[in-house]
């Protein structure tokens, strides 16, 4: 147990950042993930897919956690080991995601009659990363973990 | 870009390994740009913001990557501030002015040591916070203003 403790503490590191919640420093949450996703050796196409999931992730934190409460902060923490990077990102749950929205998927069709074209970031995301997570943060907000494999 | 109605602060925390700089400085150069420095500005503040985590990582942890380096970045649209705060392992102890590269090149001081010269080169201010924490806390700033003034000091500096 020892051993395997000492493995995780030897090849597993964690930066956490910690952003307003204003729309733009998503941009922030996205070039540090795949500076990175670059250095771990991930391919350019997992790391736009990487770039697209964690843009989504901080956005929907921003928007509907925290609900454009520029007092409130997201928290991004990426954990990397040598094959794999998860990165949570946690809001302060000025607003819940409902459990069905998590897992439901957009139809095309009804989206392309609607006004309002939003709602596809969770399915984007799930489709992108290899596992996802939904949960409540420490801090007691909304938190989704994303994994992506670093294939050899 | 990032509109300032008033301060915004960006932080981050990273294990004392090198290499994990690296991706501190790609995070608070996407920062910057989006604050509206430009790419010479940008560039004096990855190499000062490198070097003092570098000096935090080596010195102030002692490599311990079991302890944290923080980066606290604050921009309020007149400028940028970094502060880098590491545990203190070895406090930072003011000594006289550092060598100069001639002596460097001629064998009569160590190679080593020009880290705070440069970031003074390179930021508008810098210099260690005297505070009751425990550890160090570095801090630059750089000013929103054309870099002509940096290149101009640079240039007195060196006489080129």
């Amino acid at each position: 147990m020892t051993t395997t403790n000492e493995h995780i503490e030897q090849s597993e590191r964690v930066i956490e950042l910690r952003l307003p919640s204003r729309l733009g420093y998503e941009k922030v949450a996205i070039d540090t993930a795949a500076s990175l996703a670059r250095r771990m050796g991930f391919a350019d196409e997992r790391i736009d897919a990487l770039r697209t999931a964690v843009g989504e992730a901080v956005t929907n934190a921003i928007e509907h956690g925290n609900d454009k409460d520029s007092a409130t902060k997201v928290n991004v923490i990426l954990m990397f080991r040598p094959d794999e990077l998860v990165v949570s990102v946690a809001d302060q749950g000025r607003k819940y995601l409902k459990k069905d929205a998590t897992v439901t998927a957009p139809c095309i069709q009804e989206a392309l009659q609607k006004e309002d074209k939003g709602g596809w970031g969770i399915w984007l995301i799930r489709s992108l990363m290899d596992e996802v997570e939904f949960s409540t943060a420490p801090s007691g907000g909304n938190q989704i973990r994303m994994v992506i494999h670093l294939e050899p | 870009m990032i509109h300032s109605s008033h301060s915004h602060v960006v932080e981050l925390c990273f294990p004392s390994a090198f290499g994990c700089e690296k991706i501190v400085l790609d995070a608070i150069a996407t920062f910057a740009y989006r604050c509206g420095f430009n790419d010479e500005q940008i560039a004096n503040l990855k190499t000062a913001l490198g070097e003092a985590c570098v000096n935090a990582i080596e010195h102030g942890n002692q490599c311990c990557d079991q302890l944290q380096v923080q980066v606290q970045c604050m921009y309020d649209e007149q400028s940028l501030s970094i502060d880098v705060r590491d545990y203190g392992l070895k406090k930072y102890q003011a000594s006289g002015p550092p060598a100069s590269i001639e002596h460097k090149l001629h064998g009569h001081a160590a190679l080593r040591g020009m880290g705070l010269s440069i970031i003074g080169q390179l930021v508008d201010e810098a210099g260690f916070i005297d505070s009751l924490e425990r550890g160090n806390r570095f801090r630059f700033t750089l000013y929103r203003r054309s870099s002509q003034a940096a290149t101009e000091k640079i240039r007195n500096t060196y006489n080129t």
